[in-house]
């Protein structure tokens, strides 16, 4: 179809200067073998008929659909044109087929573990580039792993079942294991090596007295590492401090040695620090909370510290920042430097105060928008506040719901009209909580615990069946059930529920619980005959039931601060004998006990799994009437107990050094009586072991732990076996823990600790001596998985012999479970 | 059912096509779907492909499985626009998004994407005998959004956080002049804004309870028979009163 009267014109050619419309006469594709070329047609999404513009990106994208199906080697497009008519061919060229792969010369997990991470996919054509890829992810991983000399070797054969396809063999030759040798410096004057390859955090040299520190190699890590040394030496007024060069080089097959050689230049100090652009604060003012005087180390790394933000301590900006001016900065410039001397001024920008204007929460896909937007302190219509924004942060941690290391705070400013919107992000993690756990009880025998605790629950949800996704939840309410149980001698069943905003306006909880428990002393062990006295062989009819109710109200104070919080709450339990030999004279019938406990506490602490500064304290006072004031009593009339008991809790945490935190805590307990009748036999504390009670909990007694001791064995005097059968009435303990963070991961959260603890639990006021303690110390982990919360492992070693008891073992294990209070 | 077992383990891939499309017409979609996963991949680029992929897609939507389907729904009409379930394919992908789109009190980004999805499927096929399901829809999630943003403004309302109830009911009608919801925030912005108003020190009273009156004529201009008129009218006449007050005080102390 050539136009012979234009010669000038190539016959169906195309102008690429001016782009036009044409029709499309056909498409066809060549070159297929194993494809269908109707299929093919059609994935390109050109049909005949349709309108196309050449040049354009119409055909471009014809090709991209192509490539995008990842079939085919190669493809490019020839056209030629009738007038206004295209007829297009797509030239193609097929490639075998991924079908399989495999890993050869590994083991099976780390062959998992890659078949994630490389860029493999059955289906889809095996280019030179998939292989380079391919081969590059395999040997990182294994560079992570310090396999520097690792070897990857990719063979392809055709498979044998699917016609056009390969099944790829990765080899993986590993080699040995390359470790760091030797670090040494050239060019230090003011520093030793020593203290110089302490700044190194993650390249360490390897030797066999360093059990936990890993000595691999890691090129990114150890570039990070040198500007940590330059940061240490600018921290120490080297502020012109630089590498001047580093080698790598092998020493042997699996041994690396690492040279840096640095500058270090000289050290500076501070002369004459000044301010500028200050109004609303005065320069004796600014410098007194910066904090920094003539003749200090000049180190920039506290300065940028204390001007911007300091997470332990005081801050300039701080000044600024809580109270609305989001927008100040303070900007420090060198405006002179004299010999080792150097003048610095601060150059201050107040801006306007910001009010908060819009609240904005993402990433609740489970928890309801009024359960974080009525913990969060920032509210519209008030001023910016850092420190606000800090504390919303730990207040949502202290939901529980959201991993506490994910917590988004972003300040959005609109500086148009001087507001600020404040977005928070959270992520939500599992934290209902299910436990299934058989044991040996001790003195009962086998014993059985289920346990089902929801702590984000919604009674609102329940009439919705579409809700139940699982379960009903996001209302930030928390429901617990447990039933434990060894056959017929005990049995327990507990309920409890609370609804933290009750009415939903103000952070007033409430709780409702419900127990029974049930004690057959038929399958009382030796043990326990000894224990309670008892003598007589024929006990099988003797039972035990405890019920109980509690109610419960808890309320936040805003006086004397908003850390503190108050609760009180009203509880009743009955307790049923049946020729049980609970007391002297005490076997048959009916006791009942009616207490208020009233509780004033105080929590600061950051996070609420591994806490990294803060405190926390609890003062509670639990008391019955005092019947006996107001009429005549004898010892022994158990028909309404009589009781007073104080507790004091104390717990401070600090943050030493990254992931290192002192924990010190007090403790005390007081049970005392009205008038001056005996103390009945309801009311104990047992003391020893983990606190977990033997998973033998007895209503009415507080089971506090002290490790290195045998459970509930803590007695100032042991030979006395009424008091070992009936427990203390007052007792104190003390522990120093020094707790080291592991893993962070919210899934499983890791520490490890070691303590040194002391504590004595003591029968009656007359012997009671506070610094009279036993103590132990020893080392142990924790780790908390949002699915059944916190589990431990102590090993303990006593320092003190028990009275009688002189020959026990003085080192043993402890199981933990749940967060101990005491 | 050990006929569907060694179909599973079978390398045959149209064997396990046409079985997939048996199990597909007697709507037993999650044998469908688990032979479909397995062979798609393999039959890009045959003639077939283009129906594996849409019955894969279509069979994970009728199992629930949504976030899958949304993906698979996808994938098809991007690669084959052309095809006659092209159109289904983008409905039924908002619509999964739809599925997915959560109760009004949690995060609302799954409802924003299908917003998106539904408004796409409008502009590429704007005379679809869908567009009348589509816009049931569509309105449905717009109420979500209003309902969300009302309710975490009338929290403020809840908790007594008068300042900021009156900060965040004002947003709200900014943004939302025209929601069901309206009505009812306007009148609570003027009942915040009158307590706020109440609770301040003196100095400021008189600005805020003009605050009061502009956003009590923008109530009664809006919504002249509204059903809180009563109590606006209430709060009308206990700011003339304050206002009264303050002034007499103001012109006793100039005096």
């Amino acid at each position: 179809s050539q136009v012979l009267n234009r010669p000038t014109q190539q016959p169906s050619s195309i102008d690429y200067q001016q782009p036009r419309q044409y029709r499309i006469g056909e498409v066809k594709v060549s070159g297929y073998k194993f494809l269908d070329p109707i299929a093919l047609t059609s994935l390109t999404g050109l049909k005949e008929g349709d309108m196309i513009t050449v040049p354009g990106e119409d055909i471009s994208r014809a090709i991209q659909k192509l490539w995008d199906q990842g079939i085919l080697g190669d493809v490019d497009v020839t056209a030629h044109t009738e007038g206004d008519v295209i007829y297009l061919t797509f030239n193609l060229t097929e490639r075998p087929r991924l079908s399989n792969f495999r890993f050869s010369g590994i083991n099976k997990s780390q062959g998992e573990a890659l078949r994630d991470k490389v860029p493999l996919q059955k289906g889809r054509i095996v280019t030179d580039a998939v292989l380079n890829s391919t081969r590059n992810v395999v040997r990182e991983y294994y560079v992570d792993k310090s396999f520097l000399n690792v070897k990857v070797n990719i063979t392809q054969r055709p498979d044998s079942i699917l016609p056009n396809s390969v099944v790829l063999n990765i080899h993986v030759d590993k080699g040995d294991k390359v470790k760091v040798g030797d670090i040494s410096f050239v060019g230090n004057e003011a520093f030793k090596d020593k203290k110089l390859q302490r700044q190194l955090k993650n390249t360490k040299e390897k030797r066999f007295y360093k059990i936990f520190t890993s000595s691999k190699f890691n090129r990114t890590k150890f570039e990070e590492d040198k500007e940590a040394l330059i940061t240490f030496y600018n921290s120490q007024g080297y502020r012109d401090a630089t590498i001047v060069s580093d080698s790598v080089y092998r020493i042997s097959d699996d041994r690396l040695g690492i040279q840096i050689t640095v500058d270090e230049g000289q050290q500076y100090f501070y002369r004459n620090i000044t301010w500028a652009g200050n109004y609303l604060y005065d320069d004796n003012y600014l410098a007194r909370v910066l904090g920094i005087s003539k003749g200090d180390v000049y180190d920039q790394v506290e300065l940028e510290k204390r001007l911007t933000y300091n997470p332990t301590g005081v801050d300039v900006s701080a000044l600024y920042q809580n109270d609305g001016y989001l927008f100040s900065s303070i900007t420090p410039v060198e405006v002179r430097v004299d010999g080792d001397s150097i003048d610095v001024e601060m150059r201050v920008v107040e801006g306007p105060q910001a009010t908060i204007n819009k609240i904005i929460v993402s990433g609740n896909d489970k928890t309801s928008d009024h359960v974080i937007l009525r913990e969060i302190r920032t509210l519209p219509g008030q001023k910016y506040s850092r420190d606000d924004l800090i504390r919303t942060r730990n207040e949502l941690a202290a939901l529980g719901y959201f991993d506490p290391e994910t917590i988004g705070l972003n300040p959005i400013p609109n500086p148009a009209d001087g507001t600020v919107d404040i977005a928070y992000s959270v992520t939500e993690r599992p934290n209902d909580q299910i436990s299934l756990s058989g044991g040996w009880g001790g003195p009962i025998g086998a014993v059985g615990t289920v346990g089902l605790s929801l702590n984000n629950f919604s009674t609102r949800k329940m009439l919705d069946l579409s809700e139940w996704k699982p379960i009903p939840s996001g209302d930030g309410q928390r429901l617990s059930l447990n039933v434990q149980a060894n056959g017929k001698y005990y049995q327990s069943y507990s309920f409890s529920f609370t609804e933290p905003w009750l009415g939903g306006r103000k952070p007033n909880s409430l709780s409702v619980s419900l127990f029974k428990t049930i004690y057959r002393s038929g399958g009382y062990t030796d043990y326990y005959r000894r224990l309670y006295g008892v003598e007589d062989e024929n006990t099988s009819n003797s039972r035990l039931n405890v019920n109980g109710a509690s109610v419960s109200l808890g309320r936040r104070l805003s006086w004397p601060d908003n850390y503190f919080y108050m609760n009180h709450s009203l509880s009743y339990t009955q307790y049923n004998l049946n020729d049980y030999p609970l007391a002297v004279n005490f076997r048959n019938g009916t006791s009942n006990s009616i207490s208020v406990v009233n509780t004033l506490g105080r929590s600061s602490i950051d996070n609420p799994t591994f806490p990294r500064r803060g405190s926390q304290f609890t003062l509670s006072l639990n008391m019955t009437p005092p019947y006996s004031l107001f009429s005549e009593r004898e010892d022994d009339d158990y028909t309404f107990i009589e009781f007073n008991k104080w507790m004091f809790d104390a717990s401070y945490f600090i943050n030493v050094a990254g992931n290192l935190v002192f924990n010190t805590r007090a403790h005390f307990g007081f049970i005392g009586n009205y008038g001056d009748g005996a103390i009945g036999p309801f009311e104990r504390f047992r003391m020893g072991g983990s606190g977990l009670g033997g998973g033998n909990i007895f209503v009415g007694t507080e089971y506090i732990g002290l490790r290195g001791y045998d459970d509930e064995t803590v007695v100032n005097n042991l030979n006395d076996q009424s008091l070992l059968s009936s427990g203390g009435i007052a007792y104190n303990k003390f522990v120093f823990e020094a707790r080291q963070l592991i893993s962070p991961n919210p899934a499983a959260t890791i520490y490890g600790l070691a303590f040194v603890e002391a504590g004595n639990n003591f029968g009656s006021y007359k012997n009671y001596s506070p610094f009279k303690l036993y103590r132990s110390t020893g080392v142990g982990v924790r780790i908390f998985m949002a699915a059944f919360g916190l589990l431990g492992f102590d090993y303990a070693w006593r320092l003190d012999d028990l009275p009688g008891r002189a020959d026990d073992k003085r080192g043993m294990f402890h199981f933990i479970i749940g967060q101990q209070i005491r | 059912c050990s006929n569907f077992q060694q179909l599973l383990k079978s390398n045959d891939v149209s064997k396990k096509y046409q079985a997939a499309l048996e199990y597909y017409e007697q709507e037993e979609y999650y044998r469908a779907s688990q032979l479909l996963d397995q062979v798609t991949d393999l039959m890009v680029g045959t003639e077939e492909a283009e129906k594996a992929q849409f019955y894969r897609a279509k069979s994970h939507y009728m199992q629930g499985n949504y976030i899958l389907s949304n993906a698979y729904f996808r994938t098809f009409y991007t690669t084959y626009p052309r095809s006659p379930f092209a159109e289904e394919a983008m409905f039924l992908q908002a619509q999964s998004l739809y599925e997915q789109s959560p109760s009004y009190q949690e995060d609302q980004t799954p409802t924003l994407t299908a917003i998106e999805a539904y408004e796409e499927f409008l502009v590429r096929y704007p005379n679809s005998e869908r567009v009348e399901r589509v816009n049931i829809a569509l309105e449905e999630l717009y109420t979500k959004l209003d309902r969300k943003d009302f309710n975490q403004a009338r929290l403020y309302y809840k908790l007594r956080y008068w300042r900021s109830a009156a900060v965040a009911l004002n947003n709200f009608l900014q943004e939302h002049a025209s929601s069901p919801y309206a009505e009812e925030a306007a009148f609570l912005r003027l009942d915040a804004q009158f307590r706020y108003a109440q609770e301040s020190v003196p100095d400021k009273q008189e600005e805020r309870y003009d605050v009061v009156l502009d956003y009590f004529q923008a109530f009664v201009d809006t919504y002249p028979e509204s059903r809180y008129k009563r109590d606006a009218e209430r709060i009308f006449e206990g700011v003339q009163e304050a206002l009264g007050t303050i002034r007499k005080t103001a012109n006793n102390q100039n005096s």
